[in-house]
């Protein structure tokens, strides 16, 4: 198992190492000046030094080779727009988006399982007909257009929560947090929800769910402690792969209500064209989707030992 | 959930001022003033930060030896107590306020301005050292004189001593300010928390307690923020709420529109064809139609007639705007040999405002024949190309003056020095002797009348030989609460809020209308 493990971490860096130098690749390929963007009225002589400082005066080649140059030194070079270490701004900022996507997942699963639990055991029916016209709802809405309204309904209009910003202190930061997680989790509710049905549908027609039933266990017991324990495994690989999902969210949801994670950065970089702070985010994005994936195939493995081989 | 939701935007709501001004006659002091930025802070370091936001915050964290008095651009001293002028036009001698100090109290020596200037001259990443090329030598005269020699008479040289990034910095400690407000918190693309200077020189005329500046609010947000009484103050406006706030008698006192160091328009490189021709570019001129521009911008813009705004001092407010004239157009294009027009690629920023524009100069230009196909890039590749002599050859402009003296505006833009390959800031490729001249013998006028008439003949030069297609210079719009007050909007420094108070009820709250 170990080895295994190993080699998926083997392939872990590669795929992030891909993204990167395909990211790279984008940046390079754009004709953009981001000097001559942060500084329209130097000199040309100044606008070629600060060129010089940052890199951008020699081909593709070299430039790929200051970039690996860097990460072989533990770092990511310099952002042109912010003139500070790209470490530094991923670092900043890397911690409003960890809050926003944990608070999303756990909305998600608080809201995804019940519902999906229902649809499952009332198959069919009404119950489940409605939980679908929701999910087909909420994956279909944009974060954009479900933060606008949320912030202009909830916010301005009921006064509800506040309107922009990251708050100070555990209780501000919470309620600010509401509004950009619960838009940040609608469009997965669906996913899980979808996941959780299939797997429970699955389960309740397994052998060892009739035996339950059969020994006289309430059906509530049948259902949460049998059915649901069975049904939650595929869920965490779900899971992990939900996160790049709600990475690309989070680049919207974070704009829209002033929350000073990463995902904003990266907009804010390729707007400027600051090549280091894009490849520096992406890095970190990639690393983490490629990680997630992996601890959720660890999990998968150490709870389900047919897949070991 | 949507029904609701649907239900409550239709909803009418009723909107305007919820508090009134206490009616205090005089200036009290505390409080905390809160405003917010669509973009966020870039760095606090005054060598190095060369973006409106981050301007915002340094300005009121530094102060310079001279600067603009209140509402003008007159300047005035600041730290100096006064300056001196060699005979020669080429030594300026500052010589500092006796008292004066930083932050945290101890003083500031002449020598810290030279370590600033030093500074912006010598880093690779500081922008701002071609404002100093022709400083040919910095002396310091003990604790309280600075002497600047320049290579050549320069009258506008005193406006680059008024940007901040020569303010002084003391070796060891060069985040330490001196301005009215000093650094309370930073939390980098969240706020910044600015709390008074005590050991401010003019702390008389602060009386704010703090400003509190939240960054990278979308405008729209910003706006409701504003009406639901969680900021202070509220610009730039978007135009569908300018649009809506205008209409409204009640926010009429506390609605600002001014004028602000900028002109927008479209370059035409005159090394290209069909634009070497000066018929073309005067045709141009009178078939854009700048009603429909100021239309589109919502009424906060004025026409431009050349690339200095209202206020300059040197700018002459009795010459006009090209008129609307789409005949004169035809005929211009005829006698230059294209009577039925051209095609042409117009290339401009991604930006919402810009499409905007760009569609309008489409339709007026197609009216005399002109095909314009609108190319749309980001910035960053958009500034490239824009700086570039293989560029496009028709493209949207724009000039944000860095001090407001005409040199700022003309040299840049018109000197055939300001010509580069790559990096250009003469983004026609402009040379005109004559205009060279001009502009060479007003940099050295120390007579201001004299100057004036230099400049003046610059632009009427400028408006006939048409390197840009003028457009317009656009107002800044802000909207303040009732309870704020003397605040003066200030054509060189944007958002300023360093000398209002705020008139609240005896309890320290603000009154409810």
């Amino acid at each position: 198992m170990i080895a295994l493990v190993l080699r998926r971490l083997g392939w872990t860096i590669a795929v992030a190492w891909f993204a990167v130098t395909a990211t790279f690749a984008m940046v390079a390929a754009i004709p953009a000046d981001p000097v001559r963007a942060i500084a329209p009225h130097a000199s040309p002589e100044a606008v070629q030094r600060m060129r010089a400082y940052y890199c951008l005066d020699r081909g593709v080649i070299a430039q790929y080779g200051c970039f690996v140059g860097h990460v072989a030194r533990g770092e990511l070079g310099d952002s042109i727009r912010q003139k500070r270490a790209v470490t530094a701004v991923i670092a900043d900022h890397v911690w409003p988006t960890i809050e926003l996507a944990v608070a999303a997942v756990l909305l998600q699963l608080a809201i995804a399982v019940p519902l999906g639990v229902i649809a499952a055991v009332r198959r069919g029916r009404w119950p489940d007909r409605a939980v679908n016209a929701c999910w087909l709802v909420a994956q279909s809405a944009p974060p954009f257009f479900v933060g606008t309204l949320v912030l202009y309904v909830l916010a301005y209009r009921f006064g509800w929560f506040p309107l922009a910003g990251y708050g100070a202190g555990v209780l501000d930061r919470l309620h600010h947090l509401v509004l950009p997680a619960a838009t940040l989790a609608t469009a997965g509710v669906a996913y899980y929800a979808r996941a959780v049905r299939t797997e429970m549908i699955d389960a309740l027609g397994e052998d060892y769910v009739r035996t339950a039933r059969a020994k006289g266990l309430t059906e509530a017991r049948v259902i949460w402690r049998h059915g649901l324990r069975n049904a939650l495994g595929p869920l965490i690989a779900v899971a992990g792969l939900n996160l790049g999902l709600l990475l690309g969210g989070a680049v919207v949801v974070e704009y829209i209500f002033a929350w000073p994670g990463i995902g904003r950065e990266l907009l804010l970089a390729i707007l400027d064209q600051d090549g280091p702070v894009i490849i520096g985010i992406v890095l970190v994005a990639a690393l983490a989707i490629a990680l997630a994936n992996l601890a959720a195939d660890v999990v998968q493995l150490a709870i389900d030992p047919r897949l070991r081989e | 959930v949507a029904l609701v939701a649907a239900l409550v935007a239709c909803s009418p709501v009723e909107r305007g001022p919820r508090w009134r001004a206490a009616g205090g006659s005089s200036p009290r002091d505390g409080g905390t003033l809160r405003f917010a930025t669509k973009d966020g802070i870039v760095t606090l370091d005054p060598t190095r930060e060369y973006d409106e936001v981050s301007g915002y915050v340094v300005h009121a964290l530094r102060d310079t030896l001279v600067g603009y008095a209140a509402g003008s651009t007159r300047l005035e001293p600041r730290l100096a107590e006064r300056w001196e002028i060699s005979g020669d036009g080429r030594t300026y001698t500052f010589v500092l306020r006796p008292g004066i100090a930083y932050a945290d109290g101890t003083p500031i020596r002449a020598v810290d301005f030279a370590n600033s200037l030093t500074k912006a001259r010598t880093s690779a990443d500081s922008p701002f050292g071609s404002f100093l090329a022709h400083v040919t030598d910095i002396t310091v005269r003990g604790d309280r004189e600075l002497a600047i020699t320049l290579a050549l008479p320069d009258t506008s040289f005193p406006n680059v001593m008024a940007m901040t990034f020569t303010t002084p910095l003391r070796a060891d400690r060069p985040e330490l300010g001196c301005g009215p407000f000093a650094l309370e918190r930073w939390d980098r693309g969240e706020r910044v928390v600015l709390r008074r200077n005590p050991h401010y020189w003019d702390a008389a005329h602060v009386h704010l307690d703090a400003i509190e500046m939240l960054e990278n609010v979308p405008r729209d947000t910003q706006f409701l923020m504003f009406e639901r009484g969680e900021l202070d103050a509220a610009a730039p406006l978007a135009a569908p709420d300018y649009q809506w706030i205008v209409a409204q008698p009640a926010w009429q006192p506390y609605l600002h529109t001014r004028a602000t160091m900028n002109a927008f328009g479209s370059r035409m490189n005159v090394r290209v064809k069909p634009f070497s021709d000066r018929r073309v570019r005067q045709a141009l001129n009178y078939a854009l139609d700048k009603q429909h521009t100021i239309k589109l911008l919502s009424g906060a813009a004025v026409p431009a007639h050349g690339i200095l705004p209202p206020g300059v001092a040197g700018r002459d407010d009795a010459l006009l705007p090209y008129r609307h004239d789409p005949e004169r157009a035809r005929a211009l294009l005829a006698a230059a040999g294209y009577p039925d027009g051209f095609d042409v690629d117009y290339l401009i920023p991604a930006d919402e405002e810009a499409e905007r524009l760009a569609g309008s100069l489409q339709h007026d230009l197609g009216e005399v024949g002109v095909r314009v196909h609108v190319q749309e890039q980001a910035l960053a590749s958009y500034a490239a190309a824009l700086g570039s002599a293989d560029g496009p050859s028709f493209a949207k402009v724009g000039w944000l003056a860095d001090y407001p003296d005409p040199a700022n505006f003309f040299d840049a833009s018109f000197h055939s020095r300001s010509i580069a390959n790559d990096g250009t800031t003469n983004y026609s490729f402009y040379v005109n002797p004559e205009v060279d001249a001009l502009l060479d013998s007003a940099h050295g006028a120390s007579d201001e009348g004299t100057r004036a008439e230099l400049y003046r003949r610059v632009e009427r030069i400028l408006r006939d030989d048409a390197p840009w297609l003028w457009d317009y210079h656009q107002l800044a719009t802000e909207v303040i609460q009732p309870y704020v007050q003397g605040y003066a909007p200030h054509p060189v420094w944007v958002r300023d809020y360093t000398q209002v108070w705020l008139d609240l009820g005896a309890n320290g709250e603000r009154v409810p209308r």
